[in-house]
């Protein structure tokens, strides 16, 4: 990562933003925070100001014009295709502003209806089987009420008043409509209507109220009317959509004017970043060493002479971005190395040890021709449908890998959907069977486990090396040689090396925790024997890729001993259910353990986080990745 | 007699892990939840904070695979 300087002619500014933004290569630091030069920051000057406001305004025009329809998503860092002409752009989203307004009031409309109603609906059916046939009569009147059963002394009180107002010329008839509801239909004549709202007006009781549109009506023929207008909605809501969507597309060049607004708008806000002089603008930020020529080239080309780049000399410090670049098969392991920390600048990125380690262990634990098979298809038909990058993407790429190791251990195991391929076609393990040679699998996972452990200290010592730190070299060195000591006392239990080697191994583990616990300071006589003993336990948490296969490899034992016991039919079905479900778990279980192992063991040796990712003015793009901060 | 016991010993020390481990996690889990709700940044982190407990149910694990292997001939 090279620190570079920009300096140019004021009336070069714009130019030069818009190149910088076109090749997004340069990340901008504040000019405030560039501790080697002191410069007051770059005001805006007004007419600048006013197109910022203007472009802010024009944006949220045009997302929200955008955003009408489906398939366009927001402006990234593209470049804009056509010069931005803000008065031009302004007049046409005027001129077609009436239009969309209509169109899109129309839909909200639509949608408003096709909300509300189905409850208008609702209440007139629970009310309609009170309505006597003679409520249709021309010279009377009906209203419908709704009365919580909390109040049910409401109808009484309202008898009562409309006794004394009408004299008995009216009708009220109630039913229990729900727990909750009491429903009533209040008939009276119309001469009288007023009196009887007043009244109504006096009592706890909601009135309901049906749309305009169907007030008028006789409540039967409300109700066949908005039935009627609900099952028409659906297609005037389609209608609507498709209007407005064409009236948008009518538009190409929005699209365009939106990158193009965006682009402008972030140079504008960029601007703050920037240091004065009476006659220059002063640029500062961090660029991939390897682009800095090619950012000279591009300026000269656009700018001339009028602008200049400058590489600040001296090694970046930890406060350089962190662009992660690894070869394609790795690039995958980036999300995920991501997804814990982003590593401090100039230490070792781990993405290139996962796509050896994370798929090796997925297939350790899966272990199975047919899970392996079918993991590796689905992972590879879903990496074909969603070639988009992002992390969905990443894990497809990590899942074909995994199934293609959990096809070969699946060999080594001799498993085909569990011991299925033993009792179809005698298929028979390479090497160890999982079921019966449960210590071998265990000391293999142990195995795994140190070498894996033992890397990670080898790779911590290596940086400690690197950064010439003596405290970190001591822990790392020290622990490492510790741990070889004991693994040389376990062999020696086991019969694997001679037993003269015991004294040098106890002497290196002597030797080992003494340089641990000189190197780590005052404290560490107390914290150096539990940080080798919490690395024992480092080793034996890999104990998982064993029982995590086991758990595996009984699972499909079960599946087929199952299906064996049922009829034919019935016991593909559960056969294949449980199968289906040892397969789920297959996914997730080791692909969950693989990432742990590495998180928490193997990273905690010689990882060290608290990196910033490097953002290039330019867009909204992902961090980009450069092997120029790794080992 | 003797197999029984040694199973039930192997049993306890896994199935007491586990329930450890549940215990944890149950507690870190929903406060990790809750740190990534206020900040995406720090799933990486309370991935490694949820996993550190399991180290409990492997190590009753190591326990019951010890147990069946060196008694259970």
């Amino acid at each position: 990562m090279a620190r570079v300087r920009i300096v140019g002619h004021r009336r070069r500014l714009d130019a030069t933003l818009a190149t910088l933004y076109r090749l997004r290569c340069v990340q901008l630091v504040d000019i405030g925070r560039d501790s080697e030069i002191r410069l007051p920051p770059l005001s805006i000057d007004d007419a600048r100001l006013s197109e910022l406001e203007e472009l802010k305004y024009l944006k949220a025009r045009l997302n929200g014009l955008l955003r009408l329809i489906p398939d366009v998503g927001a402006a990234g860092g593209v470049e804009p295709a056509t010069a931005l002409d803000i008065a031009e752009l302004t007049a046409v989203l005027d001129a077609a502003a009436p239009e969309v307004e209509a169109l899109v009031g129309r839909l909200d409309e639509l949608r408003l209806e096709q909300q509300t109603l189905p409850r208008h609906l609702d209440a007139l059916r629970r009310l309609i089987p009170l309505l006597p046939d003679m409520a249709e009569l021309e010279s009377y009147e009906m209203s419908a009420l709704l009365i919580d059963t909390r109040h049910g002394e409401v109808l009484g009180e309202l008898n009562d008043r409309l006794t004394t107002v009408l004299g008995g010329n009216f009708e009220i008839i109630s039913d229990r409509l729900d727990s909750q509801t009491i429903g009533a239909v209040l008939i009276y004549p119309r001469h009288a209507a007023d009196r009887v709202q007043d009244q109504l007006g006096r009592e706890q009781v909601s009135r309901v109220r049906l749309p305009e549109r169907y007030e008028s009506m006789p409540f039967r023929a409300a109700l066949t009317a908005m039935e009627q207008r609900v099952a028409d909605l659906d297609v005037e809501i389609d209608k609507a959509e498709s209007a407005v969507e064409d009236c948008v597309r009518a538009h190409p060049d929005w699209p365009v004017a939106q990158r193009a607004v965006t682009a402008r708008l972030d140079q504008l806000t960029a601007i703050r970043n920037l240091g004065a002089t009476p006659h220059t603008f002063v640029l500062s930020g961090w660029m991939p060493a390897d682009r800095v020529e090619e950012l000279m080239v591009e300026l000269e080309a656009a700018i001339g002479d009028e602008v200049v780049v400058g590489i600040v000399e001296g090694e970046a410090g930890e406060d350089a971005p962190v662009l992660l670049k690894n070869p394609r098969p790795a690039q995958p392991y980036e999300s995920f190395v991501r997804l814990f920390e982003v590593p401090r600048y100039r230490t070792i990125d781990p993405s290139l040890l996962m796509l050896v380690f994370v798929p090796l262990f997925f297939g350790m634990m899966l272990g199975d021709v047919a899970y392996g098979a079918i993991i590796f298809g689905g992972a590879l038909y879903l990496r074909n449908r969603f070639t988009a990058p992002g992390f969905l993407h990443d894990l497809m790429r990590l899942l074909v890998l995994s199934g293609a190791w959990s096809i070969l251990w699946g060999f080594v195991y001799g498993e085909f959907f569990g011991d299925l391929g033993q009792r179809w076609f005698g298929m028979e393990p390479l090497w160890i069977n999982r079921e019966e040679a449960i210590v071998p699998l265990l000391v293999l996972s142990v195995i795994v486990g140190a070498a894996h452990i033992t890397l990670g200290l080898v790779l911590g010592t290596v940086q400690a090396v690197r950064e010439k730190s003596r405290t970190r070299l001591g822990e790392h060195a020290g622990l490492l040689i510790a741990l070889v000591g004991l693994f040389v006392i376990v062999a020696i239990a086991a019969d694997q090396v001679p037993g003269a080697l015991t004294t040098p191994a106890v002497a290196a583990i002597v030797v080992g925790l003494v340089v641990l616990v000189v190197a780590g300071g005052p404290k560490s006589p107390l914290t150096g024997p539990l940080v080798f003993v919490g690395t024992i336990g480092n080793v034996l948490s890999y104990l998982r890729i064993g029982a995590i296969g086991l758990a595996s490899v009984y699972l499909a034992r079960v599946a087929n001993e199952l299906g064996a016991a049922a009829p034919l039919l019935l016991g593909i079905l559960i056969a294949a259910l449980f199968h289906a479900l040892n397969l789920v778990l297959g996914v997730f279980s080791p692909t969950i353990q693989a990432l742990r192992l590495h998180y928490v063991e193997f990273f905690g040796k010689f990882f060290e986080g608290g990196g910033q990712s490097f953002h290039p003015f330019g867009g909204d793009g992902d961090s980009v990745t450069d092997t120029s901060s790794t080992a | 007699m003797e197999t029984g016991l040694i199973a039930i010993g192997a049993a306890l020390a896994v199935g007491l892990g586990a329930l450890a481990t549940g215990i944890a996690q149950s507690r870190i889990g929903p406060a990790g939840i809750g740190a990534i709700a206020e900040d995406e940044e720090l799933t990486g982190k309370v991935i490694l904070l949820v996993a550190i407990p399991e180290t409990l149910v492997i190590l009753g694990f190591a326990v019951a695979a010890m147990l069946i292997i060196l008694l259970g001939d």
